[in-house]
């Protein structure tokens, strides 16, 4: 989950948990708004009322109404009503105001009433004033309706407005992460550009990973400026050594040891030529000193790489079965270099088979892309060794002396230098299977 | 014959210089650019094996100017260089073959030989070896007028022998002259021992080759 992603979640969740709180908090805060502007009312009419009372209007109102008076309006939503107490004990102490259902002729509704007790003419009243309150629940439910619509259309935009600040916000990051951090082939391919950003810790961020990045770099040319140096170096006293052997076998009057352990030598100097050779070759390709100027057909190529060692085959009766369905023209490729790098795969291919068994070469089209299937039945790979196969001087049969380590390296290095993709596919016991997918779309 | 080999490494000049000797070759040395620009233009050489590297200068200079100059010897550019492009300087500048270091002594005799062919045209392009006759030209291998079908390999493999006969060839020489120009993960194999058996059969099919000597534990060698 992104970044992004997340911050959105996170607004939204928020402002829906602030929503759902005032929700629940807005009929209780309107029911108070509504009651204290009821009560204000209350309290100035009862005040009215009795200023009346005061004048002497009341007695015209209780001789007319037998000691008590009760003046309602029409909807019965509003009442005035005076009753003489006749048991002080029932009578409250000052001003009271009370939700209660008061029947108005015969019929019960829900009113907010002030009651005051007041002293006339020596005989204790009380005044009720009473204001229906059942169209305060519809108002609540209107107000709760309005403002549930317009939260959502907040909530909706402010969304898209997080979305856009973060986007925008985060937009250095997701730069230096597609710029970056995303695999490249070696540190030649890293791209020091600085990521402008008003963020200071991505900038931060950035300045570290050019830094890492340079020094990367560094430590990887020092390896290779080392190993090119040093195979150089060494090219000249093995030359020495090499032709003295040769000078020395040459000579003639040795007896048969002396000279078996000379060719030994001779042999074992070979060795560590070619493995200098092969160090140099991986170095010199990483550091792009080899062109790239040749067009071959892989047809072509399959033919001449068979050509110099299909001979070998017959040692280990291995019989080899051509399935050249497709041909690609492979350009700016350097021609030797992925001669040896066939000429290594097929000898591996030998190598590793079994007496009597065989190899298969497809050359195709498949799902789009050309391709070069090199399948042996040889003895295969452990699936958790296959990841090491390609590095440099492992060797998975470590009791066989059976090459110098470098022949998977070198291929991987060449193909990664025509950016050709290897896929290996390997079963024990039965066999492994080589796929170049030469980089191409039909 | 004369070669003047221009190499500043002493001990790599001399080894060179034996084997040559011992191929009747007349050798002159030189160890360093100037000196071999005078001996160049002082002496008619046949061949002039020139290192790149050396102290004074840059050997490929020096064969520029000499071949400016009308030197006709036959260069054979030596270096551990091996860059692609000095090799392809190398042989724009008119050097006749270019060969890597470290490099076997006898593949450069065999190198030479093949531009003195190639050169002068030298009366028979084929060798025999008692009742074989190998022509280099065609590549081709006649026994009493019959014609042996012999592989790629097994043709240069009988060469290269013929071509160095009464010596022994290690196998590792051997492999380095017929799969030098390939850097394989295979020092162990016994590839050149296949090459040789088959070869051995379809020679043997046509006359005696008990003058085809395996030096046991070493490598081959052809007697004439």
């Amino acid at each position: 989950m992104t970044i992004q992603v997340k911050f959105a979640l996170y607004n939204a969740v928020s402002k829906a948990l602030i929503i759902l709180a005032f929700m629940t908090l807005l009929p209780i805060l309107v029911e108070r708004i509504v009651y204290e502007h009821i009560d204000k009312r209350l309290v100035a009419r009862s005040e009215r009322i009795l200023l009346t009372v005061k004048r002497g209007s009341i007695a015209d109102i209780v001789r007319e109404q037998d000691c008590s008076f009760e003046s309602y309006n029409i909807l019965k939503e509003e009442f005035v009503a005076i009753y003489p107490i006749t048991d002080p004990l029932k009578m409250n102490n000052g001003t009271q105001i009370r939700n209660e259902t008061w029947s108005i002729e015969g019929e019960k509704l829900q009113h907010r009433i002030i009651s005051r007790p007041f002293l006339y003419d020596n005989q204790m009243y009380e005044l009720n004033i009473g204001e229906g309150i059942s169209t305060i629940d519809e108002l609540k439910s209107i107000i709760q309706r309005f403002l549930l619509v317009m939260m959502l259309g907040v909530i909706l935009i402010s969304l898209f407005i997080d979305l856009a600040f973060a986007r925008l916000l985060l937009k250095p990051l997701n730069s230096i992460i597609s710029t970056k951090l995303l695999p490249v082939p070696s540190p030649a391919y890293f791209n020091f550009t600085p990521i402008p950003s008003s963020t200071a810790e991505f900038n931060q961020l950035d300045n570290r990973i050019n830094e890492m990045m340079h020094k990367l770099k560094d430590t990887f040319q020092i390896e290779k400026e080392f190993i090119s140096n040093v195979s150089h170096e060494l090219q000249t006293p093995i030359s020495i050594i090499q032709n003295r052997l040769e000078n020395i076998i040459n000579e003639g009057n040795l007896s048969d040891e002396l000279l078996i352990k000379l060719s030994d030598s001779q042999r074992t100097l070979n060795r560590m030529s070619r493995i200098i050779k092969a160090l140099l070759l991986i170095s010199k390709i990483e550091n792009d000193q080899y062109l790239k100027q040749d067009t071959i057909g892989a047809i072509e190529l399959m033919d001449e790489v068979l050509e110099e060692i299909e001979e070998r085959l017959t040692e280990k009766n291995i019989t080899l079965h051509k399935y050249f369905y497709d041909d690609y023209n492979i350009i700016e490729c350097n021609r030797t270099l992925l001669f040896t790098m066939m000429t290594n795969l097929i000898n591996n291919a030998i190598k590793y088979n079994k007496d009597g068994g065989s190899i298969d070469i497809y050359t195709r089209v498949k799902d789009g892309r050309f391709q070069i299937e090199i399948k042996d039945s040889g003895i295969g790979i452990e699936k958790q060794d296959i990841n090491g196969i390609f590095d440099r001087f492992k060797r998975l049969n470590k009791n066989k002396a059976d090459g110098y380590g470098l022949g998977l390296p070198l291929v991987k290095t060449i193909a990664g230098f025509h950016k050709i993709e290897i896929i290996v596919d390997s079963t024990p016991n039965e066999g492994t299977e080589f796929i170049l997918i030469l980089d191409f779309r039909c | 014959m004369n070669v003047l080999i221009v190499e500043d490494e002493r001990s790599l000049s001399h080894e060179m210089e034996i084997y040559l000797s011992r191929q009747n070759l007349n050798c002159d040395v030189a160890f360093n650019g100037k000196s071999a620009s005078d001996k160049i233009h002082a002496n008619s050489y046949d061949f002039v094996l020139l290192d790149l590297g050396l102290p004074d200068m840059n050997g490929l200079d020096l064969l520029r100017e000499s071949k400016k100059a009308g030197i006709e010897s036959a260069f054979i550019v030596l270096t551990a260089r091996s860059e692609v492009e000095d090799k392809i300087t190398g042989l724009d500048l008119g050097a006749d073959d270019y060969i890597a270091k470290p490099f076997s002594l006898a593949e450069l005799h065999s190198r030479m030989q093949a531009i003195l062919r190639r050169k002068h045209g030298l009366k028979s392009n084929v060798m025999s070896i008692h009742d074989f006759d190998i022509d280099i030209q065609n590549r081709t291998v006649h026994c009493k007028g019959n014609s042996i079908n012999l592989t790629k390999k097994e043709f240069d493999l009988l060469h290269y022998l013929a071509l160095h006969k009464n010596r022994v060839l290690t196998r590792i020489q051997l492999t380095e002259h017929i799969w030098g120009d390939v850097l394989e993960d295979d020092y162990e194999s016994n590839y050149i021992d296949v090459h040789v058996k088959n070869l051995r059969k379809k020679l043997s099919a046509q006359s005696s080759v008990d003058w085809f000597e395996t030096v046991r534990g070493v490598g081959y060698r052809v007697n004439a």
